[in-house]
């Protein structure tokens, strides 16, 4: 069974389609690079893989089933904006991951927070919003989860923190699970993807591993990418 | 489940409402102690301003009451909190049962702390005898115990409170399916379903008038209802805003099932 399956999926709003009959399938066990054009349709087919959108048509099934509670036992997801609660703290942040979350691993986050330098005791509203990003994605991280799903953990972070960002994905997620990061800045990505996805105008025009991809095409995907998108 | 959401919910409606109960309890103490001091026009003028303060206050720890639940609501449900709210292994139904029941909590204290309040700043063994005598004559005018006339007045508020909060979340989760102008819409479609529901209510009362003449009588004349009469509208409009209520909880639980679309 694989991890994720879209079998004709579409996505309209008011009329005006995001997403047109999506057939996909994402196996257990690879980095994914869902790459496309701001606007394309990548936070649209994550939202509705969370369960935060409801499909026009088609479906969306994690493991085999809708998204539900069981899929969201097993999804890690980190959304493009800062969800959490100002008035909490970050312990109170980490006890309530603790609390709902059965995969998460309270020490692991604990130690990642302390290479931020973060006290426990500090308050979101006292955090920049980087730092606040910083903060959801030791939370996803620290989950033990089978499919982590970063939607633009690279946008608007300077290339420092893209390094830290991207070492805390490398060496965080739980063996033998898949990770889909979706983003537009691929340079930055593209050492570590093992597939990629390409979607344009909310339809997928290329699904490939990127090594393969790499070799057919003799170029790096960065260059596929501005090719392919090319104004 | 349901206990680890309330206990999120209850501490995020109850951080500002709270503040509500400790100054009201605050003037319901100083009302008492101006009312104390005998002989003085300055204490008592104090006192009926510290008196109008305290009332104040408990009216709007339950405006707060209400008004927070609702902000909740939307903010956890269709805001940036509902990034991690629909993403926690926990059901639709569980999540909207934990918000019903967060604002029955807040309303329930409200109302428990409005007594203590009252108490604290009124209590006197005349004021004690004459809200007993009055209980008394209506207990029995409608030939009742006082002890059952107070459950009766207390389940109707309920009934009522649990229908504006109800009828405020359908409207939400209504009024959260379209794209655009998602706030309005809410406002306009709690107020549409609480005005399309009060006049079913009077719709029903002329219905049943029609094959009752004291009921017809009470809608076409000034004439004092007898109490028959009076204690049969109470037992319908007991049974007409608990199915209200029912039917209001399972539209709400029933759309929310259906999936959100968040921002």
């Amino acid at each position: 069974m694989e991890l994720v399956e879209c079998k004709e999926l579409c996505k309209e709003f008011d009329g005006k389609p995001i997403l047109k009959n999506i057939n996909l399938t994402i196996p257990r066990g690879k980095i994914i690079g869902l790459l496309g054009k701001n606007g394309m349709g990548k936070s649209t087919l994550i939202k509705l893989m969370n369960d935060l959108l409801v499909p026009s048509s088609g479906e969306v099934l994690i493991n085999g089933s809708k998204p539900g509670v069981d899929s969201k036992k097993i999804i890690s997801y980190l959304p493009e904006r800062t969800y959490l609660d100002k008035s909490m703290t970050i312990a109170q942040v980490f006890k309530f991951f603790e609390e709902f979350y059965e995969n998460f691993n309270i020490e692991k986050a604990t130690k990642l927070l302390k290479d931020l330098d973060l006290e426990l005791n500090k308050k979101i509203s006292q955090m920049s919003k980087g730092m606040q990003e910083k903060l959801q994605l030791i939370l996803v991280m620290s989950r033990e989860a089978q499919l982590y799903i970063l939607d633009e953990p690279l946008g608007g972070v300077d290339p420092a923190t893209r390094d830290y960002i991207l070492d805390t994905i490398l060496s965080n997620f739980n063996e033998g699970a898949s990770v889909i990061i979706s983003t537009h800045l691929i340079a930055d990505i593209e050492r570590i993807l093992d597939e990629v996805i390409f979607i344009d105008k909310g339809e997928i025009v290329l699904t490939s591993p990127a090594d393969d991809l790499r070799k057919k095409e003799n170029a790096s995907i960065d260059e596929i990418f501005r090719r392919c998108f090319k104004c | 489940m349901l206990g680890k959401l309330l206990k999120y919910d209850l501490k995020w409606v109850y951080k500002v409402v709270v503040i509500f109960y400790i100054l009201a309890f605050i003037f319901s103490v100083f009302t008492r102690i101006c009312f104390s001091i005998e002989n003085s026009m300055l204490f008592n003028i104090i006192g009926q301003v510290m008196s109008g303060i305290t009332i104040s206050m408990l009216v709007s720890s339950l405006i707060n009451g209400f008004m927070r639940s609702w902000v909740r609501f939307v903010t956890n449900v269709y805001k940036d909190e509902s990034y991690l709210t629909h993403t926690l292994p926990v059901e639709k139904k569980t999540m909207y049962l934990s918000k019903v029941l967060t604002a029955i909590i807040c309303a329930f204290t409200t109302v428990i702390v409005a007594l203590v309040c009252i108490f604290i700043a009124y209590y006197s063994q005349t004021n004690m005898d004459f809200l007993k005598q009055s209980f008394e004559i209506v207990a029995n005018t409608y030939n009742t115990t006082i002890i059952n006339l107070v459950l009766v007045i207390s389940f109707v508020a309920f009934l009522e409170i649990l229908f504006i909060i109800l009828v405020g979340y359908v409207g939400i989760i209504i009024g959260h399916r379209s794209n655009k102008n998602k706030m309005v819409k809410s406002i306009i479609i709690g107020f549409a379903s609480y005005m399309a529901t009060s006049i079913l209510t009077l719709v029903l009362i002329y219905i049943a008038g029609l094959f009752n003449e004291n009921i017809m009588n009470i809608i076409n004349t000034t004439n004092m209802a007898n109490v028959e009469t009076i204690k049969c509208i109470m037992t319908a409009g007991i049974v007409i805003y608990s199915i209200y209520n029912i039917i209001y909880y399972l539209v709400g639980k029933k759309q929310l099932e259906k999936g959100v679309n968040v921002d």
